[in-house]
């Protein structure tokens, strides 16, 4: 199967610092590869890579086949970004949210459709009505986990999403993100939580200086072991 | 998407408490503006139209004379309120509105608006254009500077980008949003006038209003584009929504209050000009060269009843089948009105040239350009001025000329006899006709082609500067 997700050789610097070091990786189709790594090591840069928001110094980003410098906007039709912290916009509703990115992103629908995703992500039917000012940022990160299926897009773009949840909060994400797996969407995720990477993961990357340094799939290891492996690499 | 991103701005504009109360303010403003101003060009129109018709009815009912003593006794011309000038006063608060006119003398245009009030017209009238001109701006800067800023600073510029769209298209977006946005505060106040237009009384300014309602409204919208597009790309191109709105704030300053007083300084400094007294003085002086109608002594009075006799054949002055009074006043009012009309052109070219300075100003400062544009459009600027002041002196000219001709046509001994009050009913009144808009339209080329140059170059250049922004 074709690769989704590939970076070839992938570089970037800036001046006095390297911040991405010739990063080779494929993900499949469905595959979950979370990122690992201290603040500062790239995974961020690798992320705005992948989503064209920095042109690479050497080598290339491709997403379905199609590299991203080359076709900046095309490949955003395949994938969905969330980041961090999902601030929406506070005067509209979930609802006129949702309806903004997917219109944005090409996609008309009725009201009770935007609906059927926002409860299908999680998000408390009588909230979908509300201003998004008022939601935590839990429920923030459920309508931008509903945006990302009601683009359907084949590859999910994650940077530190459940930094701040609370441990229910996260552990429904994790119960999305494992939905969208098993529907063929690839998810790449950078996080500080080994113990997520490993509940929800099918490989993971220990990325160090810009560069990746070890890339295991989960099955072969536990989360203490990943834990120790992680330390080992941070020494 | 440009519509989608324009909804979203749009909405999110209407449900921010602050730009709704800030909205609500200028509407009201503007609302109020538009009718207080209407009131007042009824109030001056009503008055002028009155004063106009008394005089008038004097001057017909005047009993039988001799036409010299008519010359003197004189009539007055008021300058009718042009149909916009409730939106935007211009100079009509500083230039006069009546004309004194009579036989031999020139006489300015007196008791303008502010001569007639307190100090405190110093500090200018809340018009309708001041609200356009000056404060609107201000609610779009406070409305745009955060534009691209604020998303950067909550992270949802990436988003909008991650779905596709480019930094150009959410510019567009913005563009399109805040105009709608601020057609929700202008667009009101222009119905209003429009309909107070419609329904008063056919105004002085002519059929062309609607014409000119419509250019000015759209001279307007260009403006307030300029605005919006300038504010929106300052936003892309700042590291912060302080620094943006900093940077607007200093640009509003410098584009409304110092740059088009600047201009007028340095105009008046460049070309001055020479003061009312200083003007009587010269054409004094020079129409002291010409005939004195009323000095029998006059060396070329006395030349010009010699040709009269060499023209008539004739020794005698009795033997005239005109009056030498009336034809030495002709040739002295001629003669005076020629001395008078070079000095006023000489006058009015400073003046222009001054004005010029501003114009040229208006391809630096849309400020400027939207200024002229407003004010001749409303038919209250310089040129508008200066036409009322030439057709009221081509007037009083051929009236004292007529008069002097009834005069000649007397013959020997006139000033011994009068003619029939009936005569003074035959002669036609001053009614003044505004300029048509095309007139206007010839000097208010540049300006327009500025706000039009802004317009075209910011979309142009600033929307490239927007594509090599920050996206976060």
């Amino acid at each position: 199967m074709p690769p989704i997700l590939e970076a070839r050789n992938l570089r970037k610097e800036y001046p006095g610092k390297l911040a991405l070091k010739n990063l080779n990786l494929q993900l499949a189709p469905g595959e979950v590869f979370c990122l690992l790594g201290q603040n500062g090591a790239g995974k961020s840069t690798t992320i705005n890579l992948f989503l064209g928001f920095i042109a690479p110094t050497a080598g290339a980003a491709f997403i379905n086949g199609l590299e991203v410098a080359r076709y900046p906007l095309e490949i955003k039709r395949h994938l969905a970004y969330i980041p961090e912290n999902v601030l929406l916009y506070p005067h509209l509703t979930g609802l006129e949210n949702l309806a903004l990115l997917s219109s944005l992103a090409g996609f008309k629908y009725s009201e009770s459709e935007l609906r059927a995703y926002l409860t299908r992500a999680g998000l408390p039917p009588e909230a979908a009505g509300r201003r998004v000012g008022t939601y935590s940022k839990g429920m923030r990160q459920k309508v931008g986990i509903a945006s990302a299926v009601a683009k359907r897009a084949q590859v999910l773009l994650l940077d530190e999403p459940t930094s701040g949840l609370d441990p229910k909060a996260s552990n429904e994400f994790s119960e999305l993100l494992q939905q969208l797996s098993s529907q063929g969407t690839a998810v790449f995720m950078a996080t500080h939580d080994i113990f997520r990477a490993k509940e929800v993961g099918t490989r993971v990357g220990i990325m160090r200086e810009g560069e990746l340094v070890d890339v295991r799939p989960t099955t072969t290891l536990n989360a203490n072991e990943l834990e120790q492996l992680y330390l080992k690499h941070m020494q | 998407m440009v519509r989608s991103i324009a909804h979203k701005e749009f909405l999110g504009t209407l449900r921010d408490r602050r730009f709704a109360a800030l909205s609500l303010l200028l509407l009201a403003l503007l609302l109020a503006a538009t009718l207080v101003g209407r009131r007042g060009y009824a109030t001056l129109q009503a008055e002028r139209t009155l004063a106009q018709r008394q005089v008038n009815e004097q001057f017909h009912h005047q009993p039988g004379r001799h036409p010299h003593r008519v010359a003197h006794y004189g009539t007055f011309a008021f300058r009718p309120r042009a149909a916009l000038s409730f939106l935007d006063g211009g100079l009509d608060a500083f230039t006069g509105a009546v004309v004194y006119l009579e036989a031999h003398q020139q006489n300015s245009v007196n008791f303008s608006p502010a001569q007639q009030a307190g100090s405190l017209i110093r500090f200018g009238e809340l018009s309708v254009a001041f609200v356009l001109q000056t404060l609107v701006p201000l609610l779009l800067i406070f409305l745009c500077f955060g534009a691209f800023t604020e998303e950067r600073e909550a992270g949802t510029l990436r988003l909008l980008l991650s779905q596709g769209t480019t930094l150009r298209q959410v510019a567009w977006g913005k563009i399109v949003g805040y105009g709608w946005a601020a057609a929700l505060v202008v667009v009101p106040a222009l119905g209003l006038a429009g309909g107070l237009l419609l329904s008063g009384e056919a105004a002085a300014g002519g059929t062309d209003r609607w014409s000119r309602l419509a250019l000015f409204g759209l001279g307007y919208a260009v403006y307030f584009f300029v605005v919006i597009v300038g504010a929106v790309v300052v936003s892309a191109r700042a590291s912060q929504s302080r620094a943006a709105l900093v940077t607007l704030l200093g640009c509003w300053m410098l584009g409304c209050l110092i740059l088009p007083k600047a201009t007028t300084n340095l105009g008046a400094g460049l070309f001055p000009a020479v003061t009312k007294a200083q003007l009587d003085a010269a054409v004094h002086e020079e129409a002291q060269h010409g005939i004195n109608g009323h000095d029998p002594q006059d060396q070329r009075a006395a030349a010009l009843k010699a040709a009269l006799f060499k023209q008539y054949g004739v020794t005698d002055e009795k033997d005239l089948p005109v009056s030498v009074a009336g034809v030495t006043m002709a040739e002295g009012e001629a003669y005076s009105s020629r001395v008078y009309q070079q000095h006023f052109a000489a006058l009015t070219r400073t003046y222009e040239r001054q004005n010029a300075l501003s114009t040229w100003a208006s391809l630096l400062n849309p400020y400027q350009a939207i200024r002229l544009l407003s004010m001749g459009l409303a038919g209250t600027d310089f040129a508008h001025y200066v036409h009322f002041q030439q057709a009221a002196e081509a007037y009083r000219y051929r009236l004292v000329q007529h008069l002097n001709g009834l005069q000649a046509r007397m013959g020997y001994g006139d000033k011994e006899r009068r003619l029939d009050a009936a005569t003074w009913r035959a002669i036609p009144v001053f009614g003044y006709q505004a300029p048509p808009l095309g007139w206007a339209l010839g000097y208010l080329a540049l300006p327009a082609l500025a706000l039009l140059a802004w317009a075209l170059g910011l979309s142009w250049l600033g929307l490239r500067l927007v594509d090599k922004s920050a996206t976060g």
